[in-house]
């Protein structure tokens, strides 16, 4: 079933795009996603692949041109990262309202100044409240089985929104590990052709939506509403589709919204995102060895937010601790972006566990065993005391 | 000549008296017929509804918006349908002069529209890069202090099979060379010459006046370049003087006699230009 190939993330986005066979990609490069475009462009000129590609001159032009493809019933791929996406920002926005179903790769890399070419989770958490979908991958493997399960799920009926799933920059996309790549067949089975039934620029439709113009009527409030139903609603659809996805393809993630590892009787629990998740786990089992209550708790779905999920184990647990791959300058207790959310999922729960932050591995600063066993010693001393000494602390960080 | 309408520009429009706009879409439309995507507004004159099947993604987003259309139907195999953008002279010059450029390097099947009142209209005329040399705005209180920039000739220099400038007042003019583009596969770029009573500052009823005004004046001349063969397509057989074009209009208000000269010595040269690239084969 499959065949294994050794890939990089990039690579495995690329082949998870050929396999959902997409009408029209929009290409331009960015670091680091720009092997994944390059991918795309070279399976395109072998034939492997039957999508009309268009090279861009810019980000915005990118989702543009992807949009509106889809406004006209195409299904569609772009990739961007960092500057890139802040440079789509304005059109991301235009999306969800539209209700069309997009696949974007994210390569996560940090926003200049100060930036760099490494991971950073604030270029795609910064489009958190527009109305897109956000799935985390850890590796390659994920990277393609998500690639191709985004567009099931963007293209639900119940859904209809647009997604990003988000790698690593360097860390996944530039890492090669083997990779079990899906059977074309097996995966046109999984992902029917885009129906594209509900919007589509066609003269024989009477319908005459003009859903890019502004909105005179005051009905604002109404179609976000309806927007964040679909989105919420999304979390089903999510599941459902991680696990068919596991029973045709043989792998989960989880329940598709996050992944648990050693919680059943764990005093206290880490979160991670993306790559960072894999050392974690090594070192969930090395203290489990020790006798260390520590559990880990993957968040794949940052969007919609997996609420109930962080409910029921925050109140199974004594202590949590969020690893935020990101900052929110200047934010509540000074958290970054994940530990903001989870307080407040937690926030009605009867009993609320003490809740720390952890900022770590920005601009792809590795983090390590020690770290995460730091960390992990600290939730587990905050479940013991029930006290939190510090709220949010910076991993790593140099003094003087 | 007898126009058949075929009631593409519905009821309801919400632009200005006067405009220009839903006259210059009527004359698009009832053109091309009702096999068309359309993508854009084509700035504030764009106010009207229309019944063809239509999206887009602010002004900033046109050309890039159009192209996804133009592949997603080539993807379909629908080669039937006419894909049109519009643009305003913001959009077009300013805010996504780089998407109309690269739309028109990769010849991406569409018809072009720069719909020109010379200013962002919409927002209560402000100056853009299609503003006129010396016209007053909200943004340029003196008036402008350069040229409005080339914009038909920059886009013949991408070398694209078609390229034209019109006007709303020479509408056999413009329907001929709509059918003529309609022909052509690949970019094909049209710009407008619109005029505008809110922002011009002139009387709602003189807008088709100053449109031909502008021809007979050498302010607009009328011309297509046809895989790289120029050709003037109108002739007026005598020039009035600009101040007849410049003077209904209040944003010229300020102009002094030896400005309005200024302004003549340079459609004279611009004239001479024209000329001398009529009949010729600009791209060898």
């Amino acid at each position: 079933m499959g065949e294994f190939k050794i890939m990089d993330g990039n690579d495995a986005a690329a082949h998870g795009v050929m396999l959902s066979r997409p009408d029209v990609v929009a290409i331009f490069p960015i670091t680091p996603n720009t092997t994944l475009i390059n991918g795309v462009a070279e399976l395109t000129a072998s034939g492997k692949m039957k999508a009309k590609n268009v090279t861009v001159e810019n980000e915005h032009a990118a989702l543009s041109v992807v949009a509106g493809a889809a406004a006209a019933g195409a299904r569609t791929f772009t990739a961007s990262a960092s500057q890139g996406v802040v440079h789509m920002e304005e059109v991301l926005w235009m999306i969800p309202g539209s209700r069309l179903p997009l696949v974007m790769a994210i390569c996560n890399r940090s926003i200049s100044n100060p930036g760099s070419l490494m991971c950073t989770h604030s270029d795609s958490l910064l489009q958190r409240d527009n109305g897109w979908l956000q799935l985390y991958c850890e590796d390659a493997q994920e990277v393609i089985d998500t690639t191709i399960q985004s567009y099931r799920i963007a293209e639900d009926k119940r859904v209809l929104l647009p997604i990003h799933f988000c790698l690593d920059g360097y860390v996944t996309s530039a890492c090669a590990i083997p990779v079990n790549v899906p059977d074309q067949d097996k995966v046109d089975e999984f992902l029917p052709p885009y129906p594209h039934e509900h919007f589509y620029l066609d003269p024989t439709n009477t319908i005459r939506p003009e859903p890019g113009l502004p909105n005179y009527r005051g009905l604002e409030t109404e179609q976000r509403y309806i927007i964040d139903e679909a989105l919420i609603g999304a979390k089903e659809v999510i599941k459902e589709v991680n696990d068919e996805w596991g029973e045709m393809f043989g792998r989960k993630y989880g329940n598709g919204l996050i992944e648990e590892y050693r919680t059943e009787d764990a005093k206290g629990v880490l979160v991670t995102m993306g790559s960072m998740t894999g050392t974690a786990r090594v070192v969930v089992d090395q203290m489990r060895d020790e006798g260390k209550p520590i559990g880990l708790v993957k968040l794949r779905t940052f969007r919609p937010f997996p609420t109930e999920e962080f409910k029921r184990i925050g109140a199974k647990v004594d202590a949590m601790g969020f690893v935020d791959r990101n900052f929110s300058h200047g934010a509540a207790s000074g958290g970054g972006i994940g530990v903001v959310e989870t307080s407040r999922a937690l926030y009605h729960l009867d009993e609320r566990p003490p809740l720390l932050g952890f900022i770590a591995g920005i601009g792809g600063r590795d983090v390590t065993y020690e770290n995460f066993r730091y960390m992990a010693e600290k939730v587990l001393k905050a479940a013991e005391t029930g006290k939190v000494e510090k709220e949010v602390e910076w991993i790593q960080l140099m003094e003087g | 000549m007898a126009i058949e309408e075929k009631k593409i520009i519905l009821p309801g429009g919400n632009t200005c008296p006067g405009c220009t706009g839903p006259i210059v879409h009527r004359i698009i439309y009832n053109t091309l017929g009702k096999n068309v995507i359309q993508f854009g507004g084509g700035g504030c004159g764009g106010g009207s509804p229309r019944d063809v099947p239509s999206y887009s993604l602010h002004h900033s987003g046109v050309a890039s918006g159009a192209t996804g259309i133009v592949k997603a139907l080539e993807a379909q195999g629908r080669t039937d349908i006419t894909v049109v953008a519009l643009a305003g002279d913001g959009a077009a010059s300013n805010t996504s002069f780089g998407k109309l450029s690269a739309a028109a390097l990769r010849d991406d099947n569409m018809m072009f529209f720069t719909c020109d009142n010379e200013a962002y209209m919409n927002t209560g005329v402000q100056k853009s890069d299609l503003t006129p040399y010396n016209a007053w705005t909200r943004t340029t209180p003196l008036g402008k202090k350069t040229r409005k920039m080339d914009l038909p000739m920059i886009m013949a220099y991408h070398y694209v099979p078609y390229v034209a400038t019109v006007t709303p007042a020479y509408h056999a003019d413009f329907v001929r060379k709509l059918k003529r583009a309609q022909e052509i596969e690949g970019f094909k770029y049209f710009h407008v010459l619109q005029p505008c009573p809110t922002g011009w500052r002139h009387d709602p009823a003189k807008a088709i006046e100053l449109s031909r005004l502008a021809v007979q004046t050498k302010i607009w001349p009328l011309y297509e370049i046809d895989d790289g063969n120029f050709k003037i397509t109108y002739k007026p057989r005598e020039f009035k003087p600009v101040s007849e074009y410049l003077g209904p209009q209040r944003r010229y208000s300020h102009l002094d006699d030896g400005m309005v000269e200024e302004i003549q010595k340079l459609q004279d040269e611009e004239w001479e230009n024209v000329l001398s690239r009529d009949g010729k084969y600009i791209w060898g």
